[in-house]
């Protein structure tokens, strides 16, 4: 062994160099390709990595106020908290299991099935009252989470609910405005991003990084919550001592379509909006009855619904017959209590008859003979067309969801029997908002305006401010005739069938009505009238209609004196406001 | 030359020496990997088992164990464990014959026979094993080593084990390990450099030629491969088998890429909380590159780099021929373990299970390393310093 050492030595030595040598350089070419993963490919990976980490939760934004004409707020945000758990982190499990129990009010069983559950994160009990979660989280236990959230909240409850809305379980408008204005009410979500672990466990320590949300723009509609509130009492009162199906009342700027109140009784509690009404059990019924009975509560019978309007739709006859030149205001006629179209007799409502009259005193008298004459004088083209040029075949265009159309005959079906009931209000449907903005358009010059509530979005900072304009149609009937069918609708409230609309101190314009509802013989009527103040330069237009009302039905009789009770409420009130210049 | 050699074989009385470099290389690196242990498992120790130190303190208690049995094989005098050459190589046989009917089978291989409360890879027995048998083997054949019969006898004698580790315990890694410390053996006993060339040349080709035929094969119908060949297309592609077979590999590139030039920081591994799949054992180097960096990953290079080196003095410096060969065997485990495992975080090669010498989680690989650093030490306890 020993004499080949040499040789050995020569040769072995330099070969382990070699070997050394190798590994050096394969090592030098790791390195360097850890090099090029580390820095050149490091942004690709690193990126890679991130989106495996990082996990999103969205931040509600805060919905938009919506804010009446004086500055109320009539939908509003209230925090509201989430609690959950997290397993993971959970130190003391039963102290934690006591806290929620008692705090929350839930039971021990409830709790603990949750709190022992292995999940990355489990909830306990959302939409808690702010101080509960708040005292939940001044406790400080160990893996429990409590997170902030908003509920849409409505301060008046039942208050204009039909035209307001609500909004779902993601604060998303259902009906009524809230879902008109879903755009602007409804801000952009925030979000928190969270590092979480491969099983989705958040890292405290890698922090969150946090998205604000923005907050959806507040809405400032025209609505007076103060002549809404007194609408409102006044309908409940009506329901009540008429023992009505339903009381519907309008309240609206003829000039230029705001909505001062859109009152439709019974409303609903806008914060429990899927709670029958009294006396109704929800459980009793099959889930699609139940739908169809939330479904017709939170119906707005203003504009969801058509009815026949009888006698004020005598308003758009006059119009259109003093427009046409059918008809004067001195041309006289004579009642004898019906008149004979083509074979058909069709009775007044004064059995009697009112006998010699004039144009003004048969709107006075609402006498249908009166009114049958001139709708035949003025004739069926005629006639459509002015329904066409009023807007009576369209829809209003009101900001809000589900407006109904105006259901009349074809043209080409108008027959003179026809032509005569439509004259005086009957066979065909229309909405009540169509019958409020039509006569407010005849009253106010002529011009064709679309009833709204909107006025404007803007955040709560001021910021991002936006005005809504609506279309107006200028001269749909001329300034005389306007001025004429005020002079006659002013005479109808001072001395003729609308008398009980008068409000002592002011110029009160308005028509009556009757009508039977379909089927004819069922005796159920709706009784309604719709006035206006001052006449001579109307500033707000009411429309009250009581359905099926119990014992007096005439609409001179029991929906005048509701109109003037109103009025004698909110004209010194208006007129106020608009001394102040608010 | 001739002179040193001269004074050599007067044996006279010399101060015997301690080589404290190499020691302090290797007890940084057992530290540094505890450290790396700790950081890489405690995470998911804590969730799984409830207890963050339970790798670290296993890897502790085989650690001691290395470092006692590493001082006492460092003080017996290496010529002792010439006469074990056979019982090693008959010994190896039978631990891993043994795995067939006492095997214990973690992550679907069996690779582990209990002693006691002891766990012990038979693979890491099987690699010290062939150091002592070859070298004591080389040291007899004398000059016969340089003809072919004994190129071919050297190369032939490792395969019965290599084979055997393969296909028993299924580990494909330590076979190629086993049978790269024959090589390089081999290679520092031949005096020549053709036969070796002829060799690499052989393998790479051979590696060249599987890669095609398993790529030929995916594009005609994949599931005809094993789960080797899905490995190699993982490799070619991580991303396109990210859900599978890439998906280790995928995980230790986000995490090497992602720590960036300075890293993110000492136990602020993100890809080790549940990402990674065995953060603390295979793929420990990506968990050091995600936390130290590029500079914490090249640190970590440079060690082993230097410790090789050092193993490569001592080497070249042992008292005999049979020393150098016990050293250079321990150089090339190390080396190749390295290198392969490096390369195989990175995806240089296609991913197979081969742990980071005294760093990766591993109580056998930790312990039998140490053993083979107390050879090393007791060979260069025979260097006098007046040699150097």
């Amino acid at each position: 062994m020993t004499e080949g050492k040499i040789n050995h030595k020569t040769y072995h030595r330099s070969k382990t160099v070699t070997v050394f040598f190798l590994c050096a350089l394969v090592l030098f070419g790791l390195a360097g390709r850890l090099a090029y993963l580390m820095v050149f490919q490091s942004e690709y990976y690193s990126q890679k990595a991130r989106e495996l980490h990082e996990r999103e939760r969205s931040i509600k934004a805060a919905r938009g106020r919506i804010i009446d004409a004086n500055g109320k707020i009539l939908a509003d945000n209230k925090t509201v908290c989430t609690v959950s758990v997290i397993h993971s982190q959970i130190t003391d499990a039963e102290e934690v299991i006591d806290v929620l129990s008692k705090e929350l009010g839930l039971s021990e069983e409830y709790v603990r099935k949750r709190v022992e559950k292995y999940s990355s994160i489990e909830k306990i009990k959302s939409n808690v009252e702010k101080a509960v979660g708040d005292s939940i989280r001044a406790r400080a236990l160990d893996g429990v989470k409590v997170d902030e959230d908003y509920k849409r909240y409505y301060p008046y409850d039942t208050l204009a609910s039909k035209a307001l809305g609500f909004t779902g379980g993601d604060n998303q408008g259902i009906i009524g405005l809230e879902v008109v204005y879903e755009e602007y009410l409804k801000g952009e979500a925030g979000t928190i991003l969270t590092v979480t672990d491969a099983k989705g466990v958040e890292q405290d320590e890698e922090g969150e990084e946090r998205v604000e949300p923005v907050s959806g723009r507040d809405l400032y509609v025209s609505l007076d919550i103060n002549i809404q509130s007194y609408a409102t009492q006044l309908a409940m009162q009506t329901m009540e001592t008429k023992e009505a199906d339903r009381v519907s009342i309008l309240v609206m700027n003829p000039q230029n379509g705001e909505i001062l109140a859109m009152v439709d009784v019974p409303e609903f509690d806008l914060n429990n909006p899927y709670t029958l009404q009294s006396g109704m059990d929800a459980l009793a019924f099959s889930e699609k009855k139940r739908q169809e009975l939330l479904n017709a509560m939170w119906r707005n019978g203003c504009i969801n619904d058509t009815y026949e309007p009888g006698s004020t739709f005598k308003i758009i006859t006059a119009a259109a017959g003093l427009e046409s030149g059918a008809v004067k205001p001195t041309d006289t006629f004579s009642c004898p209590g019906f008149i004979m179209v083509e074979d058909r007799k069709i009775r007044c409502h004064k059995v009697g008859g009112h006998g010699a009259e004039d144009f003004v005193q048969g709107t006075m008298n609402s006498c249908n003979p009166v009114f049958i004459t001139v709708g035949l004088r003025i004739g069926v083209e005629r006639y459509y067309s002015y329904f066409r040029q009023f807007g009576l075949l369209d829809k209003t265009g009101i900001d809000l969801p589900g407006e109904a159309g105006t259901i009349m005959h074809k043209m080409e079906n108008i027959g003179p029997v026809e032509l005569a009931t439509i004259s005086f209000g009957q066979s065909f449907q229309i909405t009540p908002i169509q019958l409020a903005t039509t006569a407010a358009s005849i009253v106010n010059g002529g011009r064709r305006i679309t009833p709204h509530f909107a006025v404007r979005a803007a955040r709560a900072d001021g910021s991002d401010s936006q005005s809504f304009t609506y279309p107006v149609r200028e001269h749909v009937v001329s300034d005389e005739t306007s001025e004429t069918m005020r002079y006659i609708l002013e005479q109808v409230v001072a001395e003729g069938s609308g008398k009980n609309g008068a409000v002592e101190g002011y110029k009160v314009g308005g028509k009556t009505a009757t009508s039977q509802t379909l089927p004819r013989g069922s005796g159920k009527y709706i009784a309604s009238f719709l006035g206006f103040a001052p006449a001579d330069n109307p500033q707000v237009l009411a429309l009250a209609i009581i359905h099926n009302p119990q014992g007096t039905y005439y609409g001179g009789q029991i929906a005048a004196p509701v109109v003037r009770q109103l009025f004698e409420n909110i004209l010194p009130y208006l007129d106020e406001k608009i001394y102040t210049g608010k | 030359m001739a002179q040193r050699n001269a004074s050599r074989r007067g044996q006279q009385k010399g101060e015997s020496f301690m080589d404290y470099s190499l020691l302090f290389i290797v007890l940084f690196l057992v530290g540094f990997g505890m450290v790396m242990v700790f950081s890489s498992s405690s995470y998911e120790a804590n969730l799984k088992l409830g207890d963050s130190t339970r790798y670290l303190r296993q890897q502790l208690l085989a650690s001691i164990l290395g470092l006692v049995a590493m001082m006492v094989v460092a003080n017996i005098p290496y010529h002792f464990w010439e006469r074990f050459a056979v019982p090693a190589y008959i010994g190896s046989a039978v631990l891993i014959l043994l795995i067939i009917p006492f095997g214990y089978s973690s992550g679907g291989a069996t690779r582990w026979l209990y002693i006691g409360p002891l766990s012990l890879q038979v693979a890491e027995v099987a690699k010290l094993g062939m150091i002592l048998f070859l070298s004591s083997l080389i040291c007899q054949m004398g000059k016969k080593i340089r003809t072919n019969k004994g190129f071919m006898l050297v190369l032939l004698i490792p395969m019965p084990i290599a084979l055997m580790i393969w296909q028993i315990t299924n580990n494909l890694s330590s076979a190629i390990i086993v049978m790269a410390i024959a090589v390089l053996m081999l290679f520092v006993s031949c005096p020549d450099y053709k036969r070796f060339f002829l060799l690499g040349l052989l393998t790479l080709a051979g590696a060249a030629a599987a890669v095609f035929y398993v790529v030929q094969t995916a594009q005609a119908h994949v599931d005809d491969l094993d789960f080797r060949g899905a490995r190699v297309l993982a490799w070619l592609d991580p991303e396109a088998y990210s859900s599978d077979t890439g998906f280790q590999t995928l995980q230790a590139l986000y995490a090497i890429g992602s720590g960036g030039v300075l890293g993110k920081g000492l136990g602020q591994s993100m890809q080790k909380r549940g990402f990674l799949p065995e953060a603390q054992n295979d793929m420990i180097f990506s968990i050091i590159c995600e936390e130290l960096g590029l500079f914490g990953g090249i640190a970590v290079i440079i060690m082993f780099l230097m410790l090789i080196w050092r193993l490569m003095i001592i080497a070249n410096n042992a008292p005999d021929l049979y020393g150098a060969l016990l050293v250079v065997g321990v150089m090339g485990h190390i080396a190749v373990q390295v290198i392969l495992n490096i390369a195989v975080v990175t995806n240089t090669i296609p991913n197979t299970g081969i742990s980071l010498p005294f760093i990766s989680y591993g109580g056998s690989s930790v312990m039998f390393l140490l053993i083979e650093i107390g050879i090393t030490l007791s060979v260069a306890k025979g260097i006098r310093l007046k040699d150097l």
